[in-house]
């Protein structure tokens, strides 16, 4: 109950940003028939658990209204590609899926604009390790795994003509507080938080 | 009241962030400080001095009824959560609780719960475990109504006090009948723990014993998972009497899998004893 609560104050604070951004960007306003309408921004990340996952990803925004937007994020995540042989156990294989869609706002400063986003969409895991040692019977297990995968996505473009530069990050919102408020279930999160980089493009 | 006043004054996004995190602070389970003594062991092999504390069950009277112990690793992070669930599950279950029996940290625990040296920081298990059963059984069993025989004790691990808990059901597997062991680091030391398994498992593999395994399905990092399963299917194929069983905590990493893990493992404890 308490998840539910806390997820229904976010999106609270997350609508109420527009407000925010009304008063402070209302001049710029004017300038929204000129700027980016529907982008495709593909991009590479790494998530900030050592740093040892890479991640290929792919956003696509939609700025439907002045200060709304919508996005599709889409990333194929390498995980943990720098240690795949430890003490006689190797990771055979270790990926990860994630889909998520999401709404926010964007506005724009001079040539950049920033929008933040509440994503929400699933993420499938799967990897496989084994136990590979002569002085033991080999053993091997795999997980595959599903789960929900919320958080905020802050994405920033510098904006040249028809392309742009586009910085994003990522906070998900699981397994704290969604799944429940031990604060231990932050490591999650921590470990899960993307930073990305990439070229778009605009569409229209 | 304070906190509203100060809401007020907020910007509305400001305000709904504060309240986001007011709603999302965890709060701290506390054991009922009636029911806990404290005191301090001195280590008789390295000077140590470890904190002990002790949660009596509800209704406890000394020289009453005699209660099965529950010794727990990291007991400063764990004990009162720990003692809290002993209490609610036994009490939903309507078995006898438990006396659990907290250590803390008398050396880094890096050195206290590692069977092997492979650093200076590490290597401190069989001196640790010698403490346990020479210093601080007796002084427990002595002094608190408390069951003394092997399968009324339980010693509960997580990450390295894990491997400790593996490390005592092999080597000393006199010590204790029921092991609750949540991610263990089973990697240590070029899997010295089940080197030792193998090695002492003529001697421990006729005895009773009851064995909860946990771990988070999240840790992926490339060392937790495997040996995990071989360890579990190891005492699975070749201890014919032991009661066995594991837990994968979904989505949840190695420390968040902890708390779920030791709830399940304290459920599973208490129905199959």
């Amino acid at each position: 109950m308490n998840s539910i609560k806390n997820i229904c104050l976010l999106i609270a604070i997350l609508f109420s940003m527009p407000l925010t951004a009304q008063r402070t960007f209302s001049s710029l306003s004017k300038e929204f028939n000129t700027l980016p309408k529907l982008t495709l921004e593909p991009g590479v990340g790494i998530h900030t658990n050592f740093g040892t996952d890479f991640l290929i990803t792919t956003l696509i925004q939609w700025n439907w209204l002045d200060r709304l937007s919508f996005a599709s994020h889409s990333s194929f995540n390498i995980n943990n590609i720098t240690q795949r042989s430890f003490n006689g156990i190797k990771t055979r294989y270790n990926y990860s899926i994630n889909q998520k869609l999401g709404l926010g706002t964007t506005f724009y400063t001079g040539g950049n604009s920033h929008s933040v986003l509440l994503m929400a969409g699933i993420k499938y895991t799967s990897y496989r390790e084994t136990l590979e040692d002569a002085r033991f019977e080999p053993f091997g297990t795999a997980i595959h795994a599903l789960s929900p995968d919320y958080g905020l996505m802050y994405s920033h473009k510098k904006i040249w003509k028809k392309y742009f530069f586009t910085y994003r990050m990522y906070v998900p919102l699981y397994p704290w507080p969604a799944k429940g408020s031990d604060l231990l279930y932050l490591e999650g999160n921590m470990d899960n938080i993307a930073l990305e980089v990439g070229l778009g493009i605009r569409i229209i | 009241m304070k906190i509203f006043k100060t809401l007020k004054g907020m910007h509305t996004a400001g305000k709904a962030g504060m309240i986001f995190l007011l709603m999302g602070s965890c709060e701290k389970v506390e054991f009922d400080p009636a029911l806990k003594h404290e005191f301090t062991i001195q280590s008789a092999a390295d000077g140590s001095e470890y904190r002990i504390e002790v949660g009596l069950p509800a209704g406890y009277h000394p020289g009453g009824e005699k209660y099965p112990s529950l010794y727990i690793l990291d007991g400063e992070e764990n004990f009162d959560f720990v003692s809290s669930q002993c209490s609610e599950i036994s009490d939903m279950l309507g078995v006898q609780n438990v006396v659990t029996i907290s250590i803390g940290y008398g050396n880094d625990r890096s050195l206290d719960y590692t069977p092997t040296e492979v650093s200076a920081e590490t290597g401190g298990g069989p001196r640790f475990l010698h403490f346990i059963e020479t210093q601080l059984i007796p002084a427990m069993e002595g002094y608190f109504s408390v069951d003394t025989s092997r399968g009324s004790r339980t010693i509960m691990g997580h990450s390295y006090g894990g491997l400790f808990g593996a490390y005592a059901f092999s080597v000393n597997n006199r010590l204790f009948g029921n092991y609750i062991l949540l991610s263990p680091s089973l990697w240590f030391d070029d899997l010295v723990s089940l080197q030792f398994e193998k090695q002492y498992r003529t001697e421990n593999k006729d005895r009773s014993q009851l064995v909860f395994l946990g771990i988070g399905e999240a840790e992926n990092l490339g060392r937790m998972q495997a040996p995990f399963e071989a360890f579990y299917q190891t005492l699975q194929s070749q201890y014919p009497h032991i009661k066995l069983t594991k837990n994968k905590e979904e989505n949840l990493g190695h420390m968040g899998s902890r708390n779920p893990n030791i709830v399940k493992g304290l459920h599973y404890y208490f129905q199959n004893r």
